[in-house]
Order: structure tokens, then C-alpha cells, then sequence
């Protein structure tokens, strides 16, 4: 029988258990308890809470708590990267819950007492086995966890042990998200994805105003992660906060003055320009294992060079963006962009379509960017030049962005099904694109090493060749699946979706 | 799944102390053990503090493996669960005599109800009935507690007379010498005569006479729970270990 979980309420919750009376039946405290300080892991965007799961470490071990199986364990271990954490159940179960390309770090400590328990009968059997683990972070943030789990033939105690806990205000369900918040209530926003709040009445350049400092926000959260070089997600997430304000910008046209929005344009693809090399960089050492395992054996050893030249590369661009992130002038454009949109009505030179009414604004910005992807995608067929494929991958992307920015304007329920379906053909699209840029790249390091001589670097031209081949192969399937892409995209639901939420009055007049 | 049953056609010899500790010492070693009391009296049910089955009467613990399930009960110890017994087991001979195939009915119900455990242990009641019958034809062992006197020699040897009789296998009846007190001449003398006349037929282990075994019933435990260190625990672990070595 699978055990249940309980949140008890209440500061005191042992002696709130051990005063719990089930007919004859009370909760006994075993001798075996346990008190000491762990720490909780998690990554920078809360991935293991967002499963429903929370890790715990401490001198004994790391144990997982939530999730079907009740809590699993493993020896000591400072997690990190999962794929670098020795093998074991808690391994196993991250694996599917965490991003290879994410660390888990400590969030926090706080004081855990375990202390089980047995539900015994007029006999003093046990009937039901339940382990309490109440956490404790100082300050009366805290929280108790029961698990209860009946003996075989003893369901109907649990029962009615459940009735008991339920009466006391205890609820079944193990809220990862809300176990942090109260614990390390700090974390709460740095957790937090943007959510920003608005109504189809709400003003276009209100809309735009709060999108953006949201990601200045999280762009700015992301800085010590990359600083300190915790994992790649940090830069990345970075990168796509910057990118989000800047198609806010190119996408909510004449909301601001044209000045404005061409001075904002310019500082924001300036501060993005300071990270595109070491993302590419990123890039590569990510996809090594996979690029290593797609080309033949014997030209491995030259493209282990051209990785070690990248790792090399990477490590130095990254001390530069350090020391660039760290500096003064960076510091203090940061805080003149956050500032001018903490106070946008006094700082911002609003733009002819400021005023607007959000709802109205996002549908003729979404039906338009729809219509274009659907005419581009109509004049591609297996033999279009490859340019047009890049220009519906852009469209699509503007698309998405625009989906997501008013998503919370329109029902959930209707807009992510057309998400979903956005993101199948942008995946295909994204292959496509990701297989030229790196061909492009690749095949400049290749001219790059014409100049040089030495077995080194004929292995490493070798190691590229091979490369090249398999990608420009990549490309071409991903090429070949564009149209069968679009066709998918385009199907009836989808269409009716898009028309039924965005088609306007007067765009259909 | 191996099924052994602690037998003995002669009353208090130990059998049901036998079979507590016997599954406990099995499930102590890692195994999943099923302890099924077929005596109506119930008194493995006690010793574990599990309260008699409501809901598994008459015949159905033949008839209805939902129910036979549905009447485990988890024990207190790892690994070990309890089929507790009630007052209308005293007439499973009944049932059995108006059930067709009536003697492979038992290992019928065992093997259907018992499935997810290694080892079905049984407390079986001291008669020679019908049940008696179909415990014999269902177990892969039978372990049967022999006390070093001139009675229970007597009825170890009506038992093998009644395998011999019914063509039965001998070689499932694994005795050993159960409440042997080393200071009396008697037990030793029964000892070494009936190891020189059954020696294939009792195991090399000796339960000697032990309070902490009479304890049980205060403790309501298996003895190796509450005295781990007692020579009566470590004998329970050998005749565990030799008993397993057999089938």
C-alpha cells in the first residue's frame, strides 16, 4: 500500500500527534528520533519544487522527499549535476526531474527532526507507521511533514487516522513550491518566473512597461549564477530575458517615442552583445558528447582538440564577462534601465499607440504575425532556397513571443494548445537553423587553421570535415520534415483557435 | 514460494513458539514471509497481537482469494505478515470433506492467497485429520518440534508409520529436538537413540527448554525480538538456515 503524506499544521506538531485520538488507537513516538541541520538543494529555477519534490542533505544522507514512491534515499553526496552524482534511487528519480544542464545548489538551511511514529492499537500493535519530518529554518518558519504508511490489513486505521490529521487542519499533499516559500521565504521571487498581471483594458504601454522590468529584474537575478559560474543555464536565461525586452520593443510598435524606443533598442542589444560569444561557446561543450558520438572513431581524437580549444577559449571569455558584470559601468547601466521603468510615466516619452487597450493591441499584433507566418510557409516547398525557411523561423519566434507576452489575457486553456503546436514547428525550424549557424562557424575554424601546420591541427580539420558532414545531413533532415512541419501547424483546430481568439472585427472587415 | 508447516501430531511441544520464530528468523534473513495460523485457537495471531479474522469463515478461506487477502495482516516486524486464525477453523475438516479434491484444496488456497511471499509458514493444529492430510501433501518441508522424551519418540515414529501408510514423503518431515533441557539423562539418552534411528529425518539443532521462550506470551513477541542474544533466538536462526539448506 502506497504511503500518504500530511502537512501538520501548528508550531508544536508532535505534541499535536501524540495528543490525536483514533477510537482506541493513539500515535506513539519511537525511540529512534533524529535531530540535526540539512540543507535544501534545488536548482536556480526551482525545478525539483516544481516536480512536487524537496531535496534534503545532510551527514546521514540526500533523501527526495514527495513524489509516488514516498521518499527515497542515498548516501552523503553534495549534489551538483545530476549526471555527475553517484548512482542511487535519489540520483534516479532527479534524472527525471532535473536538466542535465542545471546544478543543484543549496538554498538553504534549516534544522530537521525526524521522528517516527507508530498508530498502535488496544493490543499495541502497530497498525499504521508514520515517520514526522518537521523542518525548522529559525524565526517560526516551519514545516511538518507526516508520512503515513499502513501494515498490510490495516487500510481502514489509516483511514481513519487520515479523518484525525484532517481534523486537525493537516492536508494531503506535499506543496514543494509552498514548503520553500515558508522556509526560505526570500526565495520565493527568485524562483518565480515573471507572472505580470493584466486585463484587455490595461494600457498597451503599461503591458510593455511591466514586461520589461520584470526581465531587467531576471536578468539582473542571473548575474551572480554566471558570475560564479554555477552551470549555463544562468547566461542563458540572461540572454533570454534580454531578448524578450528587446522584441517587446521591436514588437509593440509606437508604444514608446521612436527615439526612445531606438535608444532602448541600441542599450539593449549592447548589453546582449557582451554574451554572445560565450553562449556559442556554451553551445558547443553542451552538444560535445553528442557531436563526439555522431562522427566516426577514427576523426574523434582531432575534434577532442577543437573542444579543448573551445574549453579553453570559453574559460577566458567567461573571466572576461565576469570582470565586465562585476564593473561599474555595466552596475550603472543596469541601474539606469531599471529605473527609467520603475518610474515609466515620469521617465518613458510615450509612443501613438501607448494607450491602446492591451487586449485589442495583442490580437491585431498576434493575428498579423500569424497571417505572415502562414503566407511565408505557403510559398515553401521542398526546393524554396533556404532564406525564406530563416524567415518563417524568425516569424515564428515573434509569434511565440507575442503569444506568450499576452498569454494571461486569454484563456489558458485556449492559448497553450497553439503554443504547443508553435513549438513542434519551431523545434524543426530551430534544428534547421542551429545546423547552418554551426556550419557557418565550424567552417570558418576550418579556414582559421589553413594558415597552420602540424599533425595537430590536420587531425583537428579532420575532426571538422567530419563534423560538417553530419551537420550539413542534420540540416537537410530537418530541412526535408519543414513542410510536413507547417502542414501539422496548420491544421484545422489550430487555425480555428487563432482565428477564434485573435481575428478582430475590423482586421476581418 | 516454499511452504512450511510446523506439525506435530502430539500437543504442546512448542509448535506454535516454532512457528513464530521460524518465520521471524526467515524474514530476518530477508525473506517475504507469510506466517498462516491454522489453529482455531489462534495463539500465533497472539503472540503477534493480531486480532482474530472477522471476515474469513467457513469455507471461504478454500473458496474466495480475495477474502484469504483481504485477512492478511501486516505484523509489527519487517517482512513478516500474519494470517490470523478464528473459531471456525476448527472445522476445516468439515469443509474439506464436503469439497471435491478436498486433500490438493489447501495448497490450492496457499499457493493462490500466498503468491507474494517466499515463504508460507503454517501453525498447524496436533491431529492427524484431513487437514493434517493436505498439510502433508501441500508443504515442501514439514519441521516437527520433538521433545527428548519416550512419548514424543513414540508419536515421531506413528508419524513416519503414517507416511510410510499413506505414500507420503518422508523426507518432508525435518524434526528437531525442541524444549531440551541438558541436565536431564532422559533427553540426552532420547537424543542420541533417536538421531541413530532417524538420522536422515531430524535436523542437527537443538531449541533447548528456555524461559525467554515461555516470555513470548508476556511480550507478544517473537524471542528474537525482545532477548536477540538468547540461545534460544540463535538456535531459531539455525534451524531457519538448516531448514532452508533442505528444500
Amino acid at each position: 500500500m502506497s504511503a500518504r503524506w500530511f502537512v501538520v499544521p501548528g508550531q508544536r506538531p508532535l505534541a499535536a500527534l501524540r495528543a490525536l485520538r483514533i477510537g482506541s488507537n493513539r500515535l506513539h513516538p519511537a525511540p529512534q528520533a533524529a535531530d540535526g541541520p540539512v540543507v535544501l538543494f534545488d536548482t536556480f529555477d526551482g525545478q525539483v519544487a516544481a516536480a512536487g519534490r524537496v531535496l534534503l542533505g545532510d551527514a546521514r544522507g540526500l533523501m527526495l522527499l514527495g513524489g509516488p514512491q514516498g521518499p527515497v534515499w542515498q548516501d552523503p553526496a553534495v549534489p551538483g549535476f545530476v549526471a555527475d552524482m553517484a548512482d542511487g534511487p535519489v540520483r534516479a528519480a532527479l534524472g527525471g526531474i532535473v536538466s542535465p544542464l542545471r546544478r543543484l545548489c543549496p538554498i538553504g538551511e534549516a534544522r530537521l527532526l525526524r521522528q517516527p511514529l507508530a498508530l498502535r492499537d488496544d493490543l499495541d500493535k502497530t497498525r499504521v507507521r508514520c515517520d514526522l519530518l518537521a523542518l525548522d529554518a529559525g524565526g517560526r518558519r516551519a514545516v511538518a511533514l507526516l508520512r503515513a504508511q499502513a501494515l498490510r490489513g490495516y487500510g481502514p486505521a489509516l483511514a481513519r487516522l487520515a479523518e484525525g490529521l484532517h481534523a486537525l487542519g493537516a492536508v494531503e499533499r506535499l506543496d514543494a513550491p509552498g514548503v520553500i516559500a515558508t522556509l526560505f521565504p526570500e526565495r520565493q521571487e527568485q524562483f518565480a518566473r515573471p507572472a505580470i498581471a493584466m486585463a484587455p483594458d490595461t494600457t498597451a504601454f503599461r503591458v510593455a512597461t511591466d514586461i520589461i522590468r520584470a526581465h531587467i529584474a531576471l536578468a539582473r537575478r542571473t548575474e551572480p549564477g554566471i558570475i560564479d559560474d554555477i552551470d549555463s543555464e544562468f547566461l542563458h536565461d540572461h540572454r533570454v530575458a534580454l531578448r524578450k525586452v528587446r522584441s517587446v520593443l521591436s514588437l509593440f510598435k509606437g508604444v514608446y517615442g521612436a527615439a526612445q524606443t531606438d535608444d532602448l533598442k541600441a542599450r539593449f542589444a549592447a548589453l546582449m552583445t557582451r554574451t554572445g560569444r560565450l553562449r556559442d561557446l556554451d553551445v558547443y561543450l553542451i552538444e560535445r558528447p553528442a557531436y563526439l558520438a555522431m562522427v566516426p572513431e577514427t576523426v574523434r581524437p582531432g575534434l577532442g582538440l577543437l573542444f579543448e580549444a573551445f574549453a579553453a577559449e570559453r574559460a577566458a571569455e567567461h573571466r572576461d564577462l565576469s570582470d565586465h558584470l562585476q564593473g561599474d559601468a555595466h552596475a550603472r547601466e543596469m541601474r539606469r534601465l531599471a529605473r527609467l521603468f520603475d518610474k515609466p510615466d515620469a521617465r518613458l516619452v510615450r509612443g501613438p499607440m501607448a494607450d491602446r487597450a492591451a487586449g485589442d493591441f495583442a490580437r491585431r499584433l498576434i493575428w498579423k504575425r500569424y497571417r505572415r507566418v502562414c503566407a511565408i510557409a505557403a510559398s515553401i516547398d521542398d526546393r524554396t532556397p533556404d532564406a525564406q525557411v530563416h524567415a518563417l523561423r524568425i516569424q515564428c519566434k515573434k509569434l511565440r513571443y507575442l503569444l506568450e507576452f499576452f498569454a494571461p489575457m486569454f484563456p489558458t486553456a485556449e492559448v497553450r494548445p497553439l503554443i504547443r503546436a508553435l513549438k513542434k514547428l519551431q523545434d524543426v525550424l530551430g534544428t534547421f537553423n542551429d545546423c547552418a549557424v554551426q556550419q557557418a562557424a565550424l567552417a570558418g575554424r576550418l579556414q582559421g587553421l589553413e594558415a597552420a601546420r602540424g599533425a595537430r591541427k590536420l587531425e583537428m580539420a579532420k575532426g571538422i570535415g567530419a563534423l560538417l558532414t553530419v551537420l550539413d545531413q542534420r540540416q537537410r533532415d530537418a530541412r526535408a520534415r519543414v513542410v510536413a512541419s507547417f502542414a501539422a501547424f496548420d491544421a484545422p483546430a489550430t487555425q480555428a483557435g487563432f482565428r477564434a481568439l485573435f481575428k478582430t472585427a475590423k482586421a476581418s472587415a | 514460494m516454499k511452504i512450511i508447516a510446523c506439525y506435530s501430531n502430539k500437543g504442546g511441544v512448542g509448535k506454535t513458539a516454532t512457528s513464530v520464530n521460524l518465520a521471524h528468523a526467515l524474514a530476518r534473513d530477508g525473506q517475504r514471509v507469510l506466517l498462516c495460523d491454522l489453529d482455531p485457537q489462534g495463539a500465533a495471531g497472539f503472540y503477534l497481537r493480531v486480532k482474530p479474522s472477522k471476515n474469513l469463515k467457513d469455507d471461504r478461506f478454500f473458496k474466495d482469494v480475495q477474502r484469504f487477502t483481504d485477512a492478511i495482516r501486516g505484523s509489527d516486524h519487517d517482512r513478516l505478515d500474519v494470517l490470523p486464525a478464528n473459531l471456525s477453523f476448527r472445522d476445516f475438516d468439515v469443509f474439506l470433506a464436503r469439497m471435491k479434491n478436498s486433500r490438493s484444496r489447501l495448497k490450492k488456497a496457499l499457493r493462490a492467497g500466498g503468491g507474494d511471499y517466499d515463504s508460507v509458514v503454517l501453525d498447524c493444529p496436533p491431529n492427524i485429520s484431513t487437514l493434517g492430510e493436505s498439510v502433508f501433501r501441500a508443504a515442501d518441508a514439514i519441521v516437527v518440534p520433538v521433545i527428548p522424551t519416550t512419548l514424543s519418540e513414540r508419536t515421531f515414529g506413528q508419524l513416519l508409520d503414517f507416511f510410510r501408510d499413506n505414500g507420503l514423503q518422508k523426507k518432508k518431515i525435518l524434526g528437531f529436538f525442541s524444549m531440551a533441557q541438558g541436565t536431564k539423562t532422559l533427553h540426552g539418552q532420547t537424543m542420541a537413540r533417536m538421531r541413530a534411528a532417524y538420522p536422515k529425518r531430524l535436523l542437527d539443532v537443538v531449541v533447548p527448554f528456555a524461559s525467554d521462550v515461555e516470555k513470548m506470551g508476556l511480550h507478544r513477541a517473537p524471542v528474537a525480538d525482545f532477548a536477540p542474544a538468547s540461545v534460544a533466538a540463535q538456535a531459531y536462526d539455525r534451524l531457519g538456515r538448516a531448514v532452508m539448506a533442505r528444500i
